[in-house]
């Protein structure tokens, strides 16, 4: 196992920059989640740190050991990617033993790892298939199996779960998370998929347009975003966002005011962001909520154990949760409250948390 | 409807079976004549197996003519051209597949516009080429000849061919720890049977049937290659059709062989189910 740090890493593709100034710690045993939506530099990085794309400026190190100049097969890295990329003229046993055979390891140390991945991976049954004859999802154990026969410093996925079905995808998520308790293994993780990069991190860094836009723990990250995009990006359903202005202890949009506890400092043009969660259509007045709004429900939704309310309040609209028990119609008039400490102040300019 | 698409059946069928007997007839024939005996050569007789029918032109070809020397000579000449054509084709194709460098798209451009020139015209060129290289006379002449004329076509083919194999493939096997060259020879190579055989039985026909470069390059009757032996046979006033013939029969039997054992190598889906899908 080892660290990897980038420090000052750009990339500039046919004059366009890709990623701009990047710099991140990735801990021993960390698993470190690179999310963002798509075209925001995340693949592009975890390519670099494979060694498979150039870097235009700035440093990597794995284990303390700049590696920008060396070869992917010298960074003791091993990558799974979204295509899974096996190798279709070997059987699975060859295509997870490919990279020790390379090394020139003993061959009952080859065949001891090979057994043991497929023991890990409960793949042992299918070793001796072609990777034609597997289903998307042993396909994968497959590509997991053959990068942790190689006891890499660093575990590279770049969505590795893109390709499968929503219920495989919950199953294989869970056996990575449980093969990172049992490794120990350092990880770089890419995805787009934020419910990946909750339950899966340690960490997660938010990309977007090139940069790291907040790196931090998941909990922290989801309460303390620090901008409007990783505030709009992480948690589901979205967080809403209300355009308006901070003055006296209080906020005003044209739709709807209410005062703020805590926060008369802030004043100016400001968003506001409050999850769905932070919004109450049935609680009485109490400690920690704000005033009530009035609001029109326009459409609710049954999920099960709970409820989502589209509502609208003058032409602000606003998705609130309720439970499951919530006996409210469209076109009812209800009152809202919002959770006073569950509220996000941005920067209407710099985007930024205020 | 059932009426329309069963005529439909049969006038196809019937322009195949033509087509066959067009392409078929003329090997028949040649069979047909090389099984004569010799008094009835030129005889207008179209039965396939003819009255009296002997083996003794294959005989005289065998004992009395080199034609065992001439047809180790194409089976030198052509196997190392096919071998060296391919090898060449294989790694060029592969750097315009996966490389971008200045002159990538116009070297394709040029590689098919030599495919436009008529063989004739390079003939005097290649001979003067040949002949300052010191190389007339010589199984390498023919061989530095043979190899470059099929290059373009094979270089496309496989070119072609590596545009359809993931490259995350490579990525995977760079990753595993092979270097670049370790990832074509290893994972692209293997992979690429079907268009490196198709190179290979090209380059092996083209070699083996050609007639005019060898008859400027070769002028050493021991070094002749068997299309310029078997032309030997054409004498000034006689021509030994049944040599000719049973001669002609015999050099079918290498391509034929060759065929067949590569057929196997020719199906292709290898590619199938190492990526997603």
């Amino acid at each position: 196992m080892a660290s990897v740090t980038l420090s000052r890493i750009t990339k500039v593709y046919h004059e366009h920059p890709v990623l701009d100034d990047i710099s991140l710690e990735v801990a021993e045993g960390e698993f470190m989640i690179l999310v963002g939506p798509s075209g925001c530099g995340k693949s592009t990085l975890l390519r670099m740190v494979a060694g498979l794309e150039e870097i235009t400026d700035g440093e990597i190190r794995i284990g303390g050991q700049v590696v920008n100049h060396l070869p992917p097969r010298d960074r003791e890295i091993a990558m799974v990617v979204q295509d899974y990329a096996l190798y279709p003229h070997m059987t699975v046993a060859e295509n997870m033993s490919f990279g020790l055979r390379l090394r020139r390891l003993p061959k009952d140390e080859i065949a001891r790892r090979v057994d043991e991945a497929a023991g890990i991976l409960q793949i042992q049954s299918l070793l001796g298939r072609t990777p034609r004859q597997l289903s998307g999802g042993q396909r994968q154990r497959v590509a997991i199996g053959r990068a942790i026969v190689r006891k890499p410093k660093v575990f590279l996925f770049d969505e590795p779960l893109s390709n499968l079905d929503a219920k495989l995808r919950e199953e294989m998520r869970v056996e990575i998370a449980k093969l990172h308790q049992s490794l120990g293994a350092t990880i770089l993780y890419v995805t787009h998929d934020q419910v990946e990069a909750m339950t899966l991190g340690s960490r997660l860094a938010v990309m977007n347009g090139g940069l790291i836009q907040q790196a931090g723990a998941p909990a922290e990250v989801f309460s303390r975003p620090a901008n409007h995009f990783v505030a709009g990006f992480i948690g589901s359903p979205t967080m809403n966002f209300i355009p308006g202005a901070a003055a006296g202890g209080g906020f005003q949009s044209p739709d709807l005011s209410f005062k703020l506890d805590g926060r008369n400092s802030v004043s100016g043009p400001v968003v506001l962001g409050v999850r769905p969660e932070g919004i109450s259509v049935d609680k009485a007045a109490g400690e920690g909520w704000s005033e009530p709004v009035p609001a029109v429900i326009e459409v609710v939704e049954l999920l099960g154990y709970k409820r989502n309310l589209y509502l609208k309040a003058g032409d602000q609209r606003l998705l609130a949760v309720a439970d499951a028990s919530f006996g409210g119609k469209p076109g009812d008039t209800v009152s809202m409250r919002f959770q006073l400490d569950g509220i996000h102040l941005f920067d209407k300019e710099t985007k930024k948390r205020l | 409807m059932a009426e329309r698409a069963r005529a439909k059946n049969v006038l196809l069928h019937a322009a195949l079976v033509a087509a066959c007997i067009v392409s078929v007839y003329p090997m028949l024939r040649m069979i047909a004549v090389s099984l004569r005996p010799g008094d009835r050569l030129l005889s207008t007789d179209l039965s396939l197996i003819p009255a009296g029918a002997s083996l003794a032109a294959y005989g005289r070809v065998l004992a009395e003519t080199n034609f065992l020397l001439w047809l180790w000579n194409s089976l030198v000449i052509t196997t190392v051209t096919s071998f060296i054509g391919v090898s060449l084709a294989a790694t060029a194709g592969y750097a315009f597949s996966r490389f971008r460098f200045p002159g990538s798209k116009l070297g394709l451009t040029l590689l098919l516009g030599t495919q436009m020139i008529p063989a004739g015209m390079l003939l005097l060129p290649l001979f003067l080429m040949i002949m300052r290289l010191g190389l007339v006379n010589t199984y390498l002449g023919m061989i530095v000849a043979y190899s470059v004329t099929s290059l373009p076509f094979s270089i496309w083919i496989l070119k072609g061919y590596y545009d359809t194999i993931p490259r995350s493939l490579e990525e995977a096997a760079l990753v595993d720890g092979t270097t670049r060259f370790g990832a074509f020879y290893r994972i692209v190579l293997p992979l690429s049977t079907p268009a490196l055989s198709i190179a290979f039985l090209f380059n092996f026909t083209q070699a083996w049937n050609e007639y005019l470069v060898a008859r400027v390059v070769l002028c050493d009757a021991s070094k002749y290659t068997w299309t310029l032996g078997l032309f030997e046979l054409q004498g000034q006033f006689l021509t030994q059709w049944g040599m000719f013939a049973a001669g002609s029969f015999l050099v079918t039997i290498p391509v034929l062989l060759l065929f067949l054992y590569s057929s196997k190598w020719l199906v292709s889906g290898l590619t199938l189910g190492g990526v997603k899908g």
